[in-house]
């Protein structure tokens, strides 16, 4: 027995310090052995000085690194902290584990890069080959950790152009032009369009649309999903949308916010916009289901009335979803954004809630301010009157609890989650 | 470049048949006869010193000092207390020049009192023929109401010379970057009439193929980027102006009665965007000006009246049709869009027609009390085509501007006493009809057709208490317009901003000034101004580094505060040191944003604004060392700024943010004259040391360059 109280002594003390080091940070260690949780990561917290950023406006922007989002952090400012990034990185940007990757400013390599210490690190670029892409304006999705492909509209956009790189070194695996003509009537692709990856069938989607010629060029064809052999990069097939539709985000992939998502079990979701004829938009979300290469019609996820912006996949058949009612107003800077779950499955939306109400409607229209990490989604607010604030959502409670302010002043760009480098 | 070799050989051989020709002009005009007194000094006040000692807050810089060298009037001006002029590269490049910490669009330019855009768009201080320039008077904050306009920090009026004797004066000058400069003016009168002909013709090229210091070059064999040294290699600006002006002076209908025609032709090639990273390698940007005018004055006993009406055809084109991507070794890989805004190939032309009218009346109440009228009427077309780019959707934009302005003016006490009163009302009608870029340019959110009306005023006051020492001070509310290119933008890489309000400015100088002389050898000046400049929706230019644009905004308020302090020494009219310095401080006054919540950056220091600045110069005169009546200026200069943040200084830990680091440059010229300075040759060398200087985040300036000019004058 007493060999017994030997061992006891110090496992008694281990768990005691375990038990302290969970209540210091519990977000991070509350359920150990689950997989997909992340330990060791940090919030870079993306904000704009004065006015809200997004579509080439010319804001300044401010990164800083955050260890926790949590209410009992002191409040957050810039003043002499944080990374000035504008000569060097796009906001719209590729992010993965410790890394951002993207086509930087100077707009003639890919590079990889991480925020430490107030500056910006290069850890890998390479100068482009053949195709070439512009800072902002291309779509991408990740075949597997270490493999990045990206496409884009090409100069004159009568071509789809693709590049895969090893996101190691950012070296050019390989890159081509992607075999779809010109549907008949149309002058140009969309710019980047959207691309993903669904591993469950080893596929690329990629989701376009051709249009007339002109910067009011009109959409010719419906929304079309090419399903493409991420080996080989050849297209297995292309074929228009049952609805005559396209895609929420035309323009910079999901660089910014993320319009499509993919389940556990490989349903595939991307949100789109139709003009009716009551001459207002409307959102949808369709689904290609698991298995399937073709959108299921009939399904629509998007009950809410307004314009999907965002969705971020929280897992369970849920997407937490940034939204706009056009009720409220339509520009950047109006109070008309809110934030809603949708239940995929059930095909409900129910209003994201703090205190009995619901959250704030918030302004700032292109910005990525939802972040998921351990079982919560950190979401930002930038609500009238008041200072911009983060809430938590813990997705097993559905309950939002209130986390760091921001002094009045910044707007939220960007909340990501980043992996901590270990050294 | 053969035709830039022609144009330098015809300058040349002109440059040996002038004597010929003007010995022709010795003989039909003779010279006075003169009387030499031994002993006797007679000091008298020279216009740009009488123009210095008036109500307003003026520098006046009188440009013989540097007619014989190569340099122009931007870099003359450059060296005036509270005045810089930021330049993105070499000749030619854009700059932007700031008086009393306003910036340069705040600032107006003026012709003998007309605005310069009569000339063309692309006229300016670099490249007007320097010998036909007398004096540059550097208005600060207060303006007055005869140059009819609607500046609000500040005008330039570039007064020209007036002779009544034919002469020519014809330079030529060369140095570092395959830079050529060719000037020619003159007056000659049409037999023994009073008709006088005068001729103007300028030419400016350079290469510009100065060195650019750690750009990034990729390295195939170690696969990486890395830093290196190389040449600029597509900056080359050529610029052509000619004017013939001819009239009469002094005849039983008009006191002067010129027409004029004018014709200007730049060309340039674009190297970057607003930021050294953004290479191109085939955008070019071309424009041509014609112009006429006529101009008329005369005085009805008290009445003194005088009227110009000018029309400018204005058209410029921006070609950008390569889709590719430049580095900085000339090498370039295929791009997804045009070099300059990564969109569809593009030959995009400005259509700008310029019409004015400037008419105005003096009338002597008394003696001393004087009262004086002034209208100006500022009609500026914008039409935008164009040639390759089918989606670009043409528009036609018309802004016009009327100005009337009334002042009063009194001196007392044999003008140790001096005020002047004025008033100023704007009229701005807007047409605008450019839709697309909405996002952008604030094209949904603006009327398009809109008419406002706005006052301004002011006074300024000078009194001598003794004649070392006066004081002045002066104060208006001014309005400024936006001009076309921040409204409108310029094609290439200003973004148009049609949301743009007027600039309003309270401006407040106070300053004292005098001049000592000790016996005949020793002559002390100095001068110290205080100023205050309280502007609303002050119009700023930011650099968009993600996009490499530039575009103009409206600051909310703007609270400016500063001193410039300017010291001169002459010993024996032989030595000449100047120094002068500039503090300047802009702040950011709004505490609140429209959505009602408090504006982060409020009493921070505005970014990307160089606030304190110095110069220095010493020149050193040999006279009479031959028996050739010559001369020998041996001069140097330095030019200390500061460095400054481009954005925000609060914001961003200081190791990461952006700055404009300091300049120490330091200039020599040695000049030589004979003949009465009939001839006349100057070396110099600009950036002595090699310093790498900035005027703006990420556009490096030259590095050392040496010049030489030669100039002929005849009288």
């Amino acid at each position: 027995m007493k060999k017994f109280r030997f061992l006891y002594l110090p496992l008694l003390a281990l768990m005691t310090a375990f038990s302290f080091a969970s209540c210091s940070d519990d977000n991070k260690n509350d359920i150990p052995d689950d997989p997909t949780l992340i330990e060791d990561y940090h919030f870079d917290l993306w904000v704009a000085l004065d006015r809200h950023g997004g579509m080439a406006r010319d804001v300044q922007t401010l990164v800083r690194s955050l260890g926790s989002l949590d209410a009992d952090q002191p409040e957050i400012n810039f003043e002499g902290k944080g990374t000035e990034v504008n000569a060097i990185l796009s906001l719209e940007t590729i992010y993965k584990g410790a890394y951002y990757y993207q086509v930087p400013v100077s707009g003639d390599r890919f590079a990889k890069y991480r925020i430490e210490n107030n500056r910006i690190i290069t850890v890998a670029e390479r100068r482009f080959k053949t195709n070439t892409f512009s800072t902002r304006k291309y779509t991408h999705a990740w075949i597997d950790d270490n493999t990045l492909v990206i496409m884009a509209a090409s100069g004159d956009a009568k071509s789809i152009i693709w590049t895969k790189l090893n996101a190691e070194d950012m070296s050019i695996i390989d890159e081509g032009t992607l075999d779809i003509a010109m549907p008949e009537g149309g002058e140009m692709f969309t710019t980047s369009g959207i691309l993903n990856y669904r591993k469950q069938d080893n596929k690329l989607f990629y989701f376009y649309y051709a249009k007339s010629g002109g910067k009011r060029g009109k959409r010719v064809i419906p929304m079309t999903t090419a399903v493409i052999n991420p080996a080989t990069m050849t297209v297995e097939s292309n074929k228009p949308c049952f609805l005559d539709c396209e895609m929420v985000g035309t323009a910079y992939g999901e660089l910014l916010q993320t319009t499509t998502l993919i389940t556990d079990n490989g349903d595939l979701y991307i949100a789109c916009v139709t003009d009716d004829s009551d001459g207002k938009e409307h959102s949808h979300l369709l689904r290609i289901p698991a298995g399937s290469t073709d959108f299921e019609e009939g399904y629509d996820g998007c009950t809410i009335s307004g314009k999907l912006i965002s969705l971020l996949y929280i897992g369970g058949k849920e997407a937490l979803a940034y939204a706009r009612d056009d009720e409220m107003g339509t520009s950047i800077d109006d109070f008309s954004h809110y934030y809603t779950v949708l239940d995929l499955n059930a095909k409900t939306s129910s209003r994201v809630m703090f205190e009995g109400k619901p959250l704030d409607y918030s302004g700032g229209r292109f910005s990525s301010r939802m972040a998921y990490v351990n079982h919560k989604a950190y979401i930002g607010v930038d609500a009238k009157d008041t200072n911009p604030q983060i809430y938590i959502y813990d997705v097993a409670t559905k309950t939002t609890i209130k986390g760091a302010s921001m002094a009045s002043g910044y707007y939220f760009e960007q909340i990501r989650v980043v992996e901590d480098v270990k050294q | 470049m053969s035709r830039i070799s022609d144009l330098t050989c015809l300058l040349i051989m002109c440059l040996f048949l002038l004597p010929k020709m003007a010995a022709g002009s010795e003989n039909v005009y003779e010279k006075s006869d003169t009387l030499q007194l031994g002993g006797v000094s007679v000091y008298g006040k020279s216009k740009t010193q009488r123009v210095r000692e008036g109500v307003y807050t003026v520098n006046a810089v009188s440009v013989s000092p540097s007619v014989n060298k190569l340099t122009t009037l931007n870099d003359i001006v450059d060296r005036s207390a509270g005045v810089r002029v930021r330049r993105q590269g070499g000749v030619g490049s854009d700059y932007d020049l700031s008086i009393n910490g306003l910036s340069g669009n705040s600032i107006r330019y003026f012709l003998d009192g007309v605005p310069l855009d009569v000339k063309g768009s692309d006229v300016n201080l670099d490249n007007i023929p320097l010998n036909t320039v007398e004096r540059v008077e550097l208005y600060k904050g207060v303006i007055p109401a005869h140059l009819g306009s609607d500046a609000l920090g500040g005008a330039v009026n570039i007064v020209t010379k007036r002779r009544r004797r034919s002469f020519i004066d014809a330079s030529y000058g060369t140095g570092s970057f395959h830079t050529h400069t060719a000037d020619l003016t003159g007056q000659f009168f049409l037999g023994k009439s009073k008709i006088a002909v005068r001729p103007t013709f300028g030419l400016n090229y350079s290469k510009n193929d100065y060195k650019m210091r750690n750009v990034e070059v990729w390295d195939e064999e170690t696969e990486r980027y890395i830093l290196t040294d190389r040449n600029r290699f597509h900056d080359s600006y050529l610029s052509l102006i000619g004017q013939i002006e001819a009239g009469v002076n002094d005849v039983s209908w008009a006191d002067a009665f010129f027409v004029s025609g004018s014709f200007s032709k730049i060309d340039k090639q674009l190297q970057t965007g607003a930021m050294q990273n953004k290479v191109y390698g085939n955008a070019m940007r071309h424009s041509r000006a014609w112009s006429v005018a006529a101009r008329y004055s005369r005085q009805w006993g008290p009445v003194g009246t005088r009227v110009m009406l000018s029309h400018t055809h204005d058209r410029s084109e921006t070609v950008d049709t390569a889709f590719r991507k430049y580095s900085w070794d000339g090498t370039w890989l295929p791009a997804t869009g045009n070099e300059i805004n990564n969109k569809a190939r593009s030959i995009r032309i400005y259509e700008r027609p310029l019409t004015v009218l400037n008419a105005g009346a003096d009338y002597a109440l008394a003696s001393g009390h004087t009262l004086a009228f002034n209208y100006m009427l500022n009609r500026r077309g914008n039409k935008r085509s164009d040639e390759t780019d089918k989606t670009f959707e043409p528009s036609n934009d018309v802004l016009t501007k009327h100005i009337v302005a009334l002042t009063y003016s009194q001196s007392f006490f044999q003008e140790r006493l001096q005020n002047s009163f004025f008033v100023k009302n704007y009229i701005n009608s807007a047409s605008i009809r450019q839709k697309d870029n909405f996002t952008v340019t604030g094209a949904d959110k603006i009327s398009a057709d809109a008419t406002k009306l706005y006052w301004g005023g002011g006074l300024g006051t000078r009194y001598t208490v003794v004649n070392p020492l006066s004081v002045k001070a002066s104060f208006e509310h001014s309005v400024r317009l936006p001009l076309s290119r921040e409204l409108l933008g310029n094609g290439t890489t200003v973004y148009p901003n049609l949301t743009l309000s007027p600039e309003e400015s309270n401006n407040v100088n106070v300053g004292f000034f005098g001049t000592w002389r000790t016996g005949t050898d020793h002559l002390f000046s100095y001068e110290a101004d205080g100023y205050l400049r309280f502007v609303d929706n002050y119009i700023r230019a930011r650099v968009s580094e993600r996009e490499g644009m530039m575009q103009y905004f409206n600051e909310p308020a703007i609270h400016i505060k500063g001193v410039d302090l300017e010291l001169r020494y002459s010993w024996r009219n032989s030595l000449t040191v100047e120094l002068n310095g500039t503090y300047c401080d802009a702040r950011n006054r709004k505490k609140f944003k429209s959505d009602g919540n408090p504006s982060a950056t409020y009493n921070n220091k505005v970014p990307n604004r160089p606030w304190l600045y110095a110069n220095a110069g010493v020149t050193y005169r040999f006279r009479d060392i031959t028996n050739l009546s010559d001369r020998l200026s041996i001069g140097a200069s330095y030019r200390y700024i500061h460095w400054y943040y481009l954005n925000w200084e609060a914001y961003g830990a200081l190791s990461s943010k952006a700055r404009i680091p300091s300049q120490n440059i330091v200039d020599l010229s040695v000049t030589y004259s004979w003949m009465e300075e009939r001839y006349n040759i100057s070396l110099t060398c600009d950036n002595l040391f090699d310093r790498l200087a900035y005027d703006n985040y990420m556009l490096q300036k030259p590095g050392r360059a040496i010049y030489a000019k030669l100039r002929l004058y005849l009288e």
